[in-house]
């Protein structure tokens, strides 16, 4: 289970609106490389994971997760506060606006609506972890992207410049994960079963 | 830091107060994901357990001035403090 | 062409895996403000974005 803490993991106090940059933002909400798909894949994968270090790793990343998922929708709805008529046509957030309002909803930059399809549990620890640090990259460079539109606004970029280090972090922390799982395994190859299904052996087997 | 930190909680106002709990349960979080993967790194656990208690007491402290920050520490009388307190997405005014 | 390193740790890293060098304790920041910033209180995870080639 969880426990709510009524505060963000880092503080996100934006005083200009800009419809525009939110529109890019909402990416990392529910985009392919987003906070929605990352809480979701290492919240799923923990439980066809063999090992418990592994599993409390990928709940605690999972949960901070979470706090991102947090944090960035406190982002896009501090970018779209209080916007005027004028500037929702002008910024081009009229078709989010049409479906939406001022609503949060997980999607793309692009339009494209969150999809489960965007992170995989493949009951496979060495592939899910190997998916993991790839997500991680995937989300850092995403954040990369984002720095380059944010230069001049400190209010947006300081919080995602602490959201890309947490990336750089959790892919550590996931490639450390993967050396555990390693000590389990058969060095001489570390394909011969799966530890989450062949149990004694005798999962391959009818 | 931590010092520094504890000497003068009676002083400081909310939002300073706030942020140093961030401050603290940030060190926290990450020296736990570090103890997911060293689970018998001694000094890691040193700070963990030092800076987890700093976290306990501040937000005890903080919750008592202001606004409960989690629900162990919403006890109410006449109204229902948890429901009172602000979300944190509104951001601060300065 | 660049020299690599062919031989490097053969017996201790099989093929056909993935590595990531295991992470010593080296202590944290002493200024928590300035880690909560930077996102890490690890010196040596802090790799920040820069943009730019150069970075001295």
């Amino acid at each position: 289970m969880w426990n709510y803490e009524k505060r963000l993991q880092f503080p996100v106090n934006i005083k200009k609106p800009d419809a525009k940059l939110a529109q890019a933002i909402i990416s990392q909400y529910g985009g392919p490389d987003g906070k929605m798909g990352a809480s979701m894949r290492y919240l799923s994968q923990r439980y066809a994971t063999p090992y418990k270090e592994v599993a409390g790793l990928l709940t605690d990343i999972g949960t901070e997760e979470l706090a991102h998922l947090e944090m960035v929708a406190a982002i896009i709805y501090q970018l779209t506060r209080n916007l005027s008529m004028d500037e929702i046509e002008k910024s081009g957030f009229d078709k989010y606006y049409i479906d939406h309002t001022l609503g949060i909803w997980p999607q793309a930059a692009g339009g494209v609506p969150f999809n489960a399809n965007q992170f995989q549990s493949k009951g496979d620890i060495i592939t899910d972890l190997t998916e993991d640090m790839a997500a991680e990259q995937k989300a850092r460079t995403t954040y990369d992207n984002i720095l380059r539109l944010v230069q001049d606004c400190p209010d947006v970029s300081e919080p995602i410049k602490f959201l890309r280090a947490r990336e750089i972090v959790h892919f550590q922390r996931f490639g450390e994960a993967l050396r555990i799982t390693q000590d389990k395994l058969d060095a001489k190859n570390f394909y011969a079963f799966n530890p989450g299904f062949d149990t004694n052996g005798k999962g391959a087997q009818k | 830091m931590n010092n520094q930190i504890m000497n003068n909680q009676g002083l400081q106002n909310k939002q300073q107060m706030l942020k140093d709990i961030g401050i603290v349960s940030f060190a926290v979080v990450d020296l736990a994901l570090y103890l997911d993967t060293h689970p018998t790194d001694r000094a890691a656990m040193e700070y963990f357990n030092h800076y987890n208690r700093i976290k306990t007491q501040m937000e005890r402290e903080f919750s008592r001035n202001y606004f409960p920050l989690t629900m162990n520490h919403a006890e109410s009388n006449r109204e229902w403090r948890w429901g009172a307190a602000p979300l944190p997405w509104e951001g601060v005014c300065d | 062409m660049q020299d690599y390193k062919f031989d490097e740790f053969p017996d201790k890293f099989p093929v056909a895996m993935a590595y990531v060098p295991w992470q010593r304790f080296n202590g944290i920041y002493d200024d928590l403000e300035k880690a909560y910033r930077i996102g890490t209180i690890f010196p040596e995870l802090n790799k920040p974005f820069t943009g730019r080639r150069c970075t001295s």
